[in-house]
């Protein structure tokens, strides 16, 4: 038999695992995906208890959530256009600028692995590799 | 509308809508300024006709007296303050007589502050000025009066510091702001008193009543009456706090007028009047007042012998003439105090329309002489400026105490009344005998010095000043027509009003205050007379002032002999008042506040020492503020997992 | 389990802290990082945590299962959604964490219907839809072609933000099973008091098995009636089956828990519903006990029915048929009420209207500057990078 307790310790690790998610990852969307999560993982815990008292306040208060969490998700996707547009990436460590005054800025120091450029890298968008690479001037006429 | 507290309130709301009219335009529209002067004169105008109205119908009432309904202002405790005004005939006078000549003195500086930046402003405190000094008038409460007091202080700081940029003139207001506080202070406290000695009432009229009524000790009295003999001091320029008037003429020359006349330094006589049955209770305090006002009068005048600055004269002429009105209030201990407050408000009364005349005169010689003053640098405008000359020769004669003029039947008052309590008071005959003495070289000094400065300004050969430049002529009709009419007012409205009809005694001897203090002081009321020996004396004094200085100065330059030069040196120098007080009170206070400022920095030292802690704990925890959400973020949760940590084993333990 | 001689209490918080330490150090080497993760340890390391989290929640809470196709259900969905959220943390590449988040919607959508909330079920599977639709072009609009980047290949202090998670996790199971039952249960070896720590549906799975368990017997009792010839010799058997179904109906109405908080149901049974009205607010219950109600007094009037006319010289056999047709029909329904609440959506209307109205007037509001807000932040002028 499925009790209360069940829902409850699900519901605590989708949060703790979206916690983890939005305090690590660094891609924005990822982080707000994350918190949605953590707001599934509350509303969880809202039906549940809904259930148990056999009443409909819980739902409620999900209906709610739903709704906050469509603002929430209209205005930060617009701020994170404006951001990507500023930045050119959806980095949150970008955003420093409010640090205190005389603190340098934190920065990564291990380099990203470079990926290896293989020749299908190189390839035309379609079609089989030509036997003859058209020179420009042959290029041109055509 | 015919009921006089609702006139009363009309005269009193219109200079307020003036002030209010005009501050708008002050701060708004910029093209519109130049009509700024409208509102105060017309309100001025109409106020006057209806004070007019007021005083006939105050002198039909058979109660001679209205008072309002009473509205609560505040109240806390056995504090009681209500908006609360009276028409009697003192304040009835009063307010005939400041809107009257308030309206010519706007009529003037509408002309005279021509062109001035500030116009609109100057027209709204002028506004402000007469509304305050209108509702010191007419409030029946002590507290009311001292919110219209400080509003007249307040006024008088503005306008004395008009030219603020000018830092003669900034300072000079702060100099009056800061010696009419001195005198404020007292005045507070002695209300304090009285309103403890007055059966908790603020009310005037309930204080009054219930003072006569039981009478208190008289040695409290007597320093109730004191402190606020402090407060007159203090406004109305008396020794030893008259040291600001002289300085105010930093103002434009129309505030001047404004303060000397009708406003401001009349407020503290008024008060005295006002106050008729505390002071006629209490002869001690009477002597001290006529003593003030007898030093003052006969300091002021021997300081204004030899002053070089038209306008400096006629301040220190005025100190003087206060002190006369403080020497006849004074004696309201000794003879009827209703003679003595008729004495003292019918020379208020000449006074303020020779004064302003004068003012005005000097104003427009001011005008046309492109702002230069000194009597040395200018000469024999006779030619001139025509109307000017005769307007201020009228002044000048008034203010000598001239045969027939004003001065001289308003002055006769109080020598009268200086006389009678010499002869037959009823306490300090001695002293009062010395004051009628030092009032009678003050009438010759007055002549003299008043017609000093007539015959240097106005006689011997024509000199003007370069910065007159193309001003050098008449002033414009606007400025002469408020001249020409204080001229007539100043020659005829004390023969008008007393000398022959009695009007004006007869108007304040059914005063109900005034009859009150007549009651309590237990002395007989005094019939109309004519002393012609006390004339006489008097008339020749002043003609004799008028005869010395036409023999030292018709020529219009000042050659001195070598006797008299360390006399007038003394004068010139102002009896080194100035410098006494900054030597007495001045320099301890200069070290006085070198020493805080010592200690200040001691604590400064201490306070850095203390904030250095922070600062320093801030230094060493700042790293944590980098900036990174998400550091925030992780900071956030790792702490409310430790603070879950403790709540979650705390109950389980 | 009870290996290192420990109190249940300490063994349940060594289990949790197990599973978070285990969970910490999947997460450690799992979440992405420049110098590469080591993906088989991680895994590994998170397979360990759910396990001993299962086995965790098994034995603080775990029963025999009557109910074996929700229980399944739940397991399902539960696994599901834990899964993917792991997926979609650990995902490098935040289109595949876009559709892992899509799966966790849909799995806890599946929970809430196990809940018994359907409406909100619909809802969630809308809104986020579209929500992850638009996220989704947003991703692949905004990502970068191709090659690690920094904000998807890094990640921030993956140590510390995995114990801050987990930790907390951790601190809030142990808190659940210190607030209720947990303690208890655990003490207590064998604990019948977390069967009725039920999250109370409407009717429960056993009310309702004992239901249908009723209608089978009318059923039967139907049956015998029909092929009766010998009513003395049947007498006793007939009486038999009433006796039964009465005592079913009377067992069903009781053993409702909130029902039973005031007593026992023969005396109270008229005060029912008033008694019951200000504490359930919810017009779902109400409909529920009214009908219980009816059931009940169906069953006496069933009872009458055959103590009268079945059991007297001449049996009227077709009145106590109509009755005890009448009797299961009503019995059948008040069974079927408990499988999915049917009236679910009208009862959320309902509620949100009255009692929450300024609420949802806020909750509008809030939408509607949310999207005008978006629009302003997007329109901005000078954004030009």
């Amino acid at each position: 038999m499925i009790t209360l307790w069940h829902y409850l310790a699900v519901a605590a690790a989708m949060f703790g695992i979206g916690l983890v998610g939005f305090l690590t990852r660094r891609n924005m969307i990822t982080m707000f995906l994350c918190a949605e999560m953590m707001f599934q993982g509350v509303a969880i815990n809202f039906v549940a208890f809904a259930r148990y008292h056999g009443n409909l306040q819980g739902q409620v208060f999900v209906l709610f959530i739903i709704a906050v969490a469509a603002c929430e998700a209209g205005v930060a996707l617009a701020l994170f256009l404006m951001l990507y547009r500023r930045g050119k990436s959806l980095d949150a460590s970008d955003w420093q600028s409010l640090r205190e005054m005389g603190v340098p800025p934190t920065v990564d120091t291990v380099p990203l692995p470079v990926e290896a450029v293989t020749e299908d890298d190189r390839l035309a968008p379609a079609g089989v590799r030509p036997k003859h690479i058209p020179s420009e001037e042959e290029a041109a006429r055509v | 509308m015919s009921d006089p507290i609702d006139l009363a309130l009309v005269i009193l709301g219109l200079p307020l809508l003036a002030c209010i009219l005009a501050a708008y335009l002050a701060i708004t529209k910029r093209s519109a300024a130049k009509y700024a002067h409208v509102p105060l004169i017309l309100g001025c105008a109409t106020g006057a006709v209806l004070g007019i109205i007021l005083l006939l119908k105050v002198a039909a009432d058979h109660d001679h007296r209205f008072i309002s309904d009473p509205m609560t202002w505040f109240a806390a405790g056995n504090l009681k303050v209500s908006f609360q005004i009276v028409v009697d005939p003192l304040s009835a006078i009063m307010l005939a007589m400041v809107t009257f000549i308030s309206t010519w003195i706007a009529i003037f500086s509408s002309s005279y502050m021509h062109g001035d930046k500030g116009y609109a402003r100057f027209f709204a405190i002028m506004s402000l000025f007469v509304f305050s000094m209108l509702g010191l008038v007419l409030s029946n409460n002590f507290l009311l009066l001292v919110a219209f007091w400080e509003g007249v202080g307040v006024c008088s700081y503005l306008l004395v510091g008009y030219y603020y940029e000018k830092p003669s003139a900034a300072a000079a207001a702060r100099k009056a702001f800061l010696y009419t506080r001195l005198g404020d202070v007292g005045f507070l406290l002695g209300i304090f008193l009285l309103w403890k000695m007055g059966g908790w009432n603020m009310s005037l009229t309930a204080m009054f009543d219930y003072m006569t009524k039981i009478p208190p000790d008289q040695g409290e009295l007597t320093a109730a009456c004191l402190l606020l003999f402090c407060g007159a001091v203090g406004k109305s320029a008396q020794f030893p706090l008259y040291v600001w008037l002289p300085d105010a003429m930093e103002g434009p020359t129309p505030v001047s007028a404004l303060i000397h006349a009708a406003t401001m330094v009349t407020a503290g006589v008024y008060l005295l009047a006002r106050c008729a049955p505390l002071f006629a209770m209490s002869p001690d305090a009477q002597i001290v007042v006529a003593t003030v006002g007898g030093i003052t009068a006969i300091l002021a005048a021997f300081i204004a012998l030899a002053q070089n600055d038209l306008k400096r004269v006629l301040a220190y002429s005025t100190v003087s003439q206060l002190g006369y009105m403080f020497l006849a209030l004074g004696t309201g201990g000794a003879i009827s105090p209703v003679f003595a407050v008729t004495a003292a408000m019918f020379h208020l009364f000449t006074h303020a329309f020779f004064k302003a005349l004068l003012f005005l005169s000097a104003g427009s010689v001011m005008h046309s002489m492109g702002g230069v003053i000194d009597m040395r640098r200018f000469g024999g405008l006779r030619k001139l400026m025509p109307v000017t000359h005769l307007t201020f020769l009228c002044g000048a004669a008034a203010l000598a105490g001239l045969p027939l003029l004003s001065g001289f039947w308003s002055k006769d008052l109080i020598l009268e009344a200086l006389t009678k309590a010499a002869d037959e008071g009823k306490s300090y005959t001695g002293g009062y005998y010395i004051l009628l003495l030092v009032s009678l070289v003050t009438v010759f000094m007055t002549a003299f010095y008043t017609f000093r400065a007539y015959f240097l300004t106005f006689w011997g050969p024509e000199r003007i000043p370069e910065e007159a430049g193309h001003h050098a002529h008449e002033s414009p009709s606007r400025m002469t027509v408020p001249l020409m009419v204080l001229a007539v007012g100043a020659v005829f409205v004390g023969i008008a009003v007393e000398p022959f009809n009695h009007k004006f005694s007869h108007l304040l001897e059914h005063a109900p205050t005034l009859l009150q203090a007549q009651a309590v002081s237990h002395t007989d009321m005094i019939p109309h007379h004519f002393n012609k020996w006390l004339a006489s004396i008097g008339t020749a004094l002043a003609l004799g002032g008028l005869g010395l200085a036409f023999v030292m100065y018709r020529k219009g330059t000042e050659t001195l002999p070598g006797a008299i030069e360390p006399v007038f040196a003394l004068s010139r120098n102002k009896l080194y008042v100035d410098e006494v007080y900054g030597a007495v009170f001045v320099k301890p206070g200069g070290v006085l506040a070198f020493l805080s400022s010592a200690f200040d920095g001691f604590l400064d030292a201490m306070t850095r020492l203390i904030s250095s802690i922070p600062r320093f704990v801030g230094w060493w925890v700042r790293p944590i503020q980098n900036g990174l959400v998400q550091f925030y973020a992780l900071s956030m949760a790792l702490g409310l997992t430790v603070l879950l940590t403790f709540v979650v084993f705390r109950i389980a333990r | 389990m009870n290996l290192f001689a420990l109190s249940p209490m300490q063994e349940s918080a060594g289990q949790i802290a197990l599973a978070a330490v285990l969970a910490i150090v999947g997460f450690a080497f799992l979440l992405p990082q420049p110098k590469g993760r080591k993906v088989a340890v991680g895994i590994a390391a998170l397979i360990a945590a759910s396990a001993v989290f299962v086995a965790w929640i098994y034995t603080t809470y775990g029963q025999p299962m009557p109910d074996i196709i929700g229980t399944v259900l739940f397991c399902l969905f539960s696994a599901g959604a834990l899964l993917f959220g792991t997926a979609l943390v650990v995902q490098s590449n935040p289109g595949r964490g876009a559709i892992a988040f899509a799966f966790v919607i849909l799995s806890t959508c599946g929970l809430f219907l196990l809940l018994a909330a359907p409406f909100l079920m619909a809802a969630t599977i809308i809104i986020y839809a579209g929500a992850i639709i638009v996220t989704f072009l947003f991703v692949l609009m905004l990502s970068h072609a191709g090659g690690p980047s920094d904000e998807n290949n890094r990640s921030r202090e993956p140590l510390l933000g995995a114990l801050a998670g987990f930790a907390f996790t951790g601190l809030v199971l142990f808190s659940l099973y210190l607030s209720q039952g947990g303690a208890q249960a655990a003490s207590a070896a064998e604990s019948p008091k977390i069967a009725q720590r039920l999250p109370a549906q409407v009717l429960t799975l056993e009310e309702r098995n004992t239901l249908l368990a009723a209608v089978a017997k009318l059923d039967a009792v139907e049956e015998q009636l029909a092929g009766d010839t010998t009513p003395i010799a049947e007498r006793g058997r007939v009486d038999d089956y009433f006796k039964g179904v009465q005592d079913q109906i009377a067992t069903v109405a009781g053993s409702n828990t909130v029902i039973s908080q005031y007593g026992s149901i023969a005396t109270r049974l008229e005060k029912v519903g008033e008694k019951v009205t200000p504490l359930r607010g919810d017009q779902q219950s109400l409909r529920v006990l009214r009908q219980t109600a009816e059931v009940r007094k169906q069953n006496e009037k069933a009872y009458d029915a055959v103590v009268n006319h079945l059991f007297d010289s001449k049996p009227d056999r077709a009145t106590v048929k109509a009755e005890l047709r009448t009797l299961r029909d009503q019995t059948l329904l008040l069974a079927g009420v408990g499988d999915l609440p049917a009236r679910n959506v009208g009862n959320l209307g309902y509620l949100l209207y009255t009692d929450h109205l300024l609420a949802v007037e806020l909750a509008g509001t809030l939408l509607l500057v949310a999207t005008i807000g978006a629009i302003a932040i997007t329109q901005r002028k000078g954004a030009v990078a």
